[in-house]
């Protein structure tokens, strides 16, 4: 350590350091054009020079390269040092009069004009540029010339390929002489480019060490060993030379590591459809045509332009915005897929939603489209809302062609309205609603591993296996299973691992290894002994907030021991530090200030855990994310909120006492409530798994509504396979099937459920750990178009049910009329039952296979053969099957005339009405739920306005309910065809397996309890409480009864039940009220 | 709060998801200026009771 | 400081605004340094009595944001 005198105050710097380096770790400012940290000082601009007394006279030196050594004595603001300053600052204006970093210095140091002659440079000369250049590991540019001759160039003044583009120089360059644009133009001859951000869709340029986007996991930085300078010169090595912690090592190559496994789970996903081969959309043209993806980037509010909705060419915001539906989907002319992407009509209305509700209502949405296919749960009703509420337009028809309107960066399109006329449209923007596709690395994988695909080259499966590969022991989810959206990705991900847990149930738990226990120090009763750990994140806090006087004043504050500052508090040999510092100074509790509890609590737990304290005694104070990232600009007043922050952590973790966890056992064995395809397919797997199963079925068999159908849309025969299930089911020791049975009553939660069963008036108690809903839905009875009235009306089952009786009469029919959406998305059921399209065309072929000579109607409002079915569709309209579209206000009529059975309806690209005279019409029933509010109010579990059940979470929790250890698999979670329904029942056992397999299960320490005292048993609390956590204790209890209790096991901590409680009876543990006032007090606290 | 001789535009309440930062930020904004514009609270704060 | 700068007293919800806030830092969004967060399980444990006694405690605002 050097100490010496920094404008009068004593200051300490390490041997070797610079003036300016130490000045600036103490925050004084020296000004400087031509100092760069990751260079070494060149002293080139003169500008920090400071005025030193070396103990017998005053010199003048540069701050920037000069070392400091024991007792010199510097001034960085004198008179004198401020007047050479000026003349510096002057003579650089003269020459360089308009760059702006000049400008502002000359305001800085009172000089409006320059007394000196002008030019017309703007290079100042520093020299950044060059030095940068050979720190890069190259020599492009230097300085050339002599004298006033002297400019930056590179040599003989020619484009050269040694320059890389790199861009390093423009980056340092103080004044903007040197810009990218000079750099293409005349340095390089290599070609320029950004690195495109993969995350950001390209339309943002990333750095060669990035971090690929926010949320990350692992959130730790990666380089691009392709564009990298490093890689190509060995020189630069900036970021190893700036990393704190040295974790950069350029040698490290890629490894080859070889695993053994039992099983392999592929979810390579898929990638957006590239639209630049369709010239007639010119999307590689046109910057204002663009991909969904793009779109998705530019709405959000991580994304390039934060959120605001603006146009790539000009950040013009757009007026009129249109997307144009199946870009790279169901076309066979320009992109070989003949398939349907099934996710893009949703997130078209989506972002058209969002864009509106960004602009305001100014902003003209308008959706192009073949068919509109919103089959998911409630996308029918957010279709409905768009539409009646946003204003978002629809027009079906597909557009062929954009042009750009010469002049303006507009677009024009025309396209046919459903009346026939031609219109042209002008849009200030276009989206292309791109389909997915599997990549050809993808298709690679898969020859690899001989696993076969489907014509749309995805995995091939059948719908009895909808996760296992044609190669046993592998299995596959997601996108490349087939095109689909986040919640059936879920699913499948879940059930794919259930697939896997089936075969390797055996192994389960033989690569575990049990953890230390450190048993836990008692510290009630005692003193609080709090420390303090403030970290410096690198400089993520630090280069802001001044940590050294955070961490000395937190050590001021009551009851605290101990207070220090961390590099990284995270680091695992900080972590090992602290826990010795526990130890060692006996701290009871600690605080550390650092980033947010919501990723880093748990690890600063599990220290305090190994340090032998209860996990609960800690507090964390969040520097980083509502601090220093926030307020760079503000360094003091980020110091002064970093000291409150401390202050209101450490008041609130003085009153913090040791909370319980209680542990819980689970019942290991599960019920199925539903002996449908769903139910049993989740018996199976948890039974395959290893847990003992009930199925409680209401009917005298099993099977459910797959009893009623004839075959799968890939063509398998249901009847055999279905047998094939009921019978393993059967033979299954571990499973137990009540038939005739109905749940009377259930009591207990998660873990402990006790559920009584009455099969045929016997009633049969189960204990069970958990419990999987699969009721199922059954079909509507239509009352519309006579049914019911003449036997040749049918529903889409009963046509099913004569295929299965193998009823010859069906292959000397004339004609035959399927009728769609008969009860599905009408005002009072406003949804698709998503199964209807596929099985009516299905079954058309069926007829069609029958007798080629039938003709064949299908009336329909949109054809929503999603995925791969979408082939069914087309072979139907190859085969001449006919397909006649009807609205919502016209539907068609079926009319019963001395036995003649004709439908009627307007054809709408015709416009005129048509007679079709049948002999058949069957009608494409909804599927309705079973609206089961007594299993509901069992199991605590929420219905929504159609009765279907409310999953946990619609995209990331759809096969489990938010009640814990109760989970939802089937029809009773939303229509769905076999393949889907049998994921969802491996995957609701997937979900329950991960309960069964731990065993026991720890509480949360933070949940609310009631002190029996002082409830007025209002009972507010039970009916408030979303989890059902409290209740009454029974009036014949011993202890307090008539009083509320809270089970700890249901509580999730919201702490709804405390403020509302009248008595101030409940408190909840770890955010009491005592220790929020205390951090109200400890915040309005002057410092 | 008027009743207790508060000004309202003290006390703001909001609804953020936790994704939209940007929106976090706007509403930090605006509760900022509309206490900054109502000034230092006199009328309320317990004078003899803070250090 | 030569204004006086107000303080505002937030709750935040942990699993809403809080995570804004933590995002908001993420994205390098500059905002007023005013506020002062207490971080709460949800809004539903917000009490009146809660900034009620930050006001009386000299707190210039009170924001409670789920």
């Amino acid at each position: 350590m050097i100490t010496f005198k920094l404008n009068g105050k004593t200051v300490q710097g390490e041997e070797g350091q610079y003036i300016l380096q130490v000045a600036q770790k103490y925050g004084v400012d020296i000004p400087t054009l031509c100092h760069h940290k990751a260079l070494e000082p060149a002293g080139m601009c003169r500008l920090c020079t400071v005025e030193l007394f070396d103990g017998r006279r005053t010199r003048f030196v540069t701050s920037c390269n000069y070392p400091i050594w024991e007792g010199m004595d510097i001034k960085t603001d004198s008179e004198a040092v401020h007047l050479g300053r000026k003349l510096i600052v002057e003579l650089l204006m003269a020459r360089c009069p308009d760059v702006p970093v000049l400008k502002e210095l000359g305001e800085k140091y009172g000089i409006s004009e320059t007394r000196f002659k002008k030019e017309e440079d703007t290079c100042i000369l520093c020299g950044l540029c060059t030095r940068i250049c050979t720190k890069m590991g190259n020599s492009a540019i230097s300085l050339t010339g002599r004298g006033v001759d002297m400019k930056v160039d590179t040599p003989f003044h020619l484009q050269t390929d040694v320059c890389m583009a790199c861009g390093a120089c423009a980056s340092v360059c103080p004044t903007g002489h040197i810009t990218l644009e000079k750099i293409r133009d005349s340095v390089t001859t290599n070609k320029f480019k950004h690195i495109p951000s993969e995350y950001d869709m390209g339309l943002k340029g990333r750095k060669p060490v990035y971090v690929p986007y926010a949320q990350a996991v692992p959130n730790t930085p990666v380089i691009d060993r392709s564009v990298c300078v490093h890689f190509k010169t060995g020189g630069c090595q900036v970021c190893k030379e700036f990393c704190g912690v040295d974790a950069i090592d350029y040698t490290m190559q890629d490894e080859v590591v070889e695993l053994n496994v039992g099983s392999i789970i592929l979810s390579p996903g898929y990638q957006p459809f590239d639209p630049s081969k369709f010239d007639s959309y010119g999307y590689s043209k046109h910057p204002n045509v663009i991909t969904a993806m793009e779109m998705e980037r530019i709405l959000s509010a991580s994304g390039p332009t934060a959120g605001h909705l603006v146009r790539p060419s000009d950040h013009k915001e757009p007026k009129k915005i249109a997307w144009f539906q199946c870009v790279g989907s169901r076309d066979m002319n320009k992109c070989d897929h003949a398939y349907c992407s099934s996710v893009c009509c949703m997130y078209a209305i989506k972002e058209a939603v969002i864009a509106k509700e960004h602009s305001g209502s100014g902003l003209d949405c308008a959706v192009f489209y073949m068919d509109m296919r919103t089959h998911g749960k409630d996308f029918e009703r957010f279709y409905n809302t768009a539409k009646d509420k946003h204003g978002v337009r629809f027009i079906r028809s597909r557009v062929h062609t954009i042009e750009p309107v010469p002049g303006t960066d507009d677009l024009s399109i025309r396209y046919i309205t459903e009346s026939g006329e031609s219109v042209v449209e002008v849009f200030d923007q276009i989206v292309l609603s791109v389909g997915m596709e599997i990549s050809p690395e993808v298709i690679g994988m898969a020859k690899d591993l001989g696993i076969e695909l489907t014509p749309g080259n995805f995995c091939q499966t059948t719908t009895f296996e909808p996760v296992a590969t044609s190669r046993p022991g592998i299995f596959v989810c997601g996108a490349f299973q087939g095109p689909k959206d986040i919640p059936q990705s879920v699913i499948d991900s879940s059930a794919a691992a259930s697939a896997a847990g089936e075969i390797l149930a055996e192994s389960r738990n033989t690569l575990t290894r049990a953890k230390e226990i450190i048993p836990e120090t008692n510290v009630i009763g005692e003193r609080p002994r709090i420390g303090v750990f403030v970290c410096r994140c690198g400089i993520n806090i630090a280069g802001v907030v001044n940590v050294p006087s955070v961490a000395e004043y937190a050590a001021t504050l009551p009851y605290v021991e101990y207070a220090t500052d961390n590099l990284y508090s995270c680091s695992q040999d900080t972590q090992e530090t602290m826990e010795q510092i526990i130890k060692k100074e006996r701290l009871n509790r600690v605080v550390v200030a650092a980033c947010t509890p919501k990723t880093h609590e748990p690890l600063f737990q599990e220290t305090l855990i190994n340090a032998g304290l209860n996990k609960y005694l800690f507090e964390m104070a969040n520097i980083r994310n509502h601090d220093s990232w926030v307020h760079k600009n503000n360094p003091d007043l980020a110091t002064q909120k970093a000291k409150d922050l401390i202050r209101s952590a450490v008041y609130k973790v003085a009153l913090t006492m040791p909370l319980a966890e209680a542990e819980l056992q689970i019942k290991s064995a599960a019920l199925v409530v539903g002996g449908g395809i769903a139910g049993m397919t989740a018996a199976r797997s948890l039974s395959l798994q290893g847990y003992e199963t009930h199925i409680v079925e209401k009917n005298p068999v099993l099977g459910g509504q797959a009893r009623n159908l004839y075959r799968t849309a890939k063509g398998e025969d249901i009847q055999q396979q279905l047998n094939t299930l009921m019978q393993d089911v059967n033979q299954d020791d571990n499973i137990h099937v009540h038939l005739n049975a109905e749940l009377v009553q259930m009591d207990g939660f998660v873990g402990s459920f006790k559920s009584t069963l009455n099969a045929a008036g016997q009633e049969t108690v189960v204990e069970h750990g958990v419990a999987v809903l699969a009721t199922g839905a059954s079909a509507y009875r239509p009352t519309e178009y006579h049914y019911g009235e003449d036997s040749r009306i049918l529903t889409s089952l009963e046509l099913d049910k004569k295929f299965m009786e193998k009823d010859s009469s069906l292959s000397s029919l004339q004609s035959a009329v399927f009728i769609q959406c008969v009860g599905s998305r009408e005002p009072d059921r406003p949804y698709c039952s998503r199964v209807c399209c596929t099985h009516s065309i299905d079954n058309a072929l069926i007829l069609k296979e029958m007798n080629p000579g039938m003709n064949i109607y299908v009336l329909y409002r949109d054809i929503r053969t999603y995925g791969e079915r979408e082939y069914l569709f087309k072979e139907a309209r190859e085969k001449g099957i006919i397909f006649i579209r009807y609205s919502m206000d016209k539907k068609p009529e079926v009319s019963l005339n001395q036995g003649k059975l004709s439908v009627k309806l307007v054809d709408h690209i015709l416009g005129m009405p048509l007679e079709i005279e049948t002999d058949l019409i069957t009608l494409a029933t909804a599927i309705i739920p079973n609206r089961d509010e007594k299993l509901a109010n069992f199991f605590k579990v929420p219905m929504n306005a159609d009765g279907f059940f409310v999953e946990r979470h619609a995209k990331l929790g759809p096969s489990e309910f938010a009640t814990d250890g109760v989970f939802l698999c089937g029809m009773a979670h939303y229509p769905k065809p076999i393949d889907e329904s049998i994921v969802q029942g491996k995957a609701a056992a997937s979900r329950a397996v991960t309960l069964l397999a731990r065993k026991t299960i720890h509480t949360s320490g933070t949940v609310a309890e009631v002190v029996p005292a002082n409830c007025s048993t209002c009972g507010v609390c039970v009916s408030i409480c979303p989890y059902s956590a409290p209740s009454f204790i029974e009036e014949t209890a011993r202890f307090n009864p008539g009083k509320a209790q809270i089970n700890p096991v249901l509580c999730k901590g919201c702490g709804l039940c405390v403020a509302s409680c009248r008595s101030g009876a409940i408190r909840l543990k770890g955010f009491d009220n005592d220790q929020i006032f205390a951090q109200i007090t400890a915040l309005n606290e002057a410092v | 709060m008027e009743h207790m001789g508060v000004e309202p535009g003290r006390l703001s309440f909001s609804w953020i998801s936790s994704a939209e930062s940007t929106k976090f930020v706007d509403v930090v904004k605006e509760v900022t200026a509309t206490v900054k514009a109502l000034g230092p609270n006199i009328n309320f704060k317990k004078t003899a009771k803070v250090a | 400081m030569s204004e006086r700068e107000p303080k505002i007293v937030s709750f935040l919800c942990n699993w809403c605004s809080y995570g804004a806030a933590d995002l908001a830092g993420v994205g390098r969004m500059e905002y007023p340094p005013n506020i002062r967060v207490i971080r709460i399980p949800c809004t539903g444990r917000m009490s009146p009595k809660f900034f009620l006694a930050a006001l009386m405690q000299g707190a210039d605002g009170v924001w409670v944001s789920g």
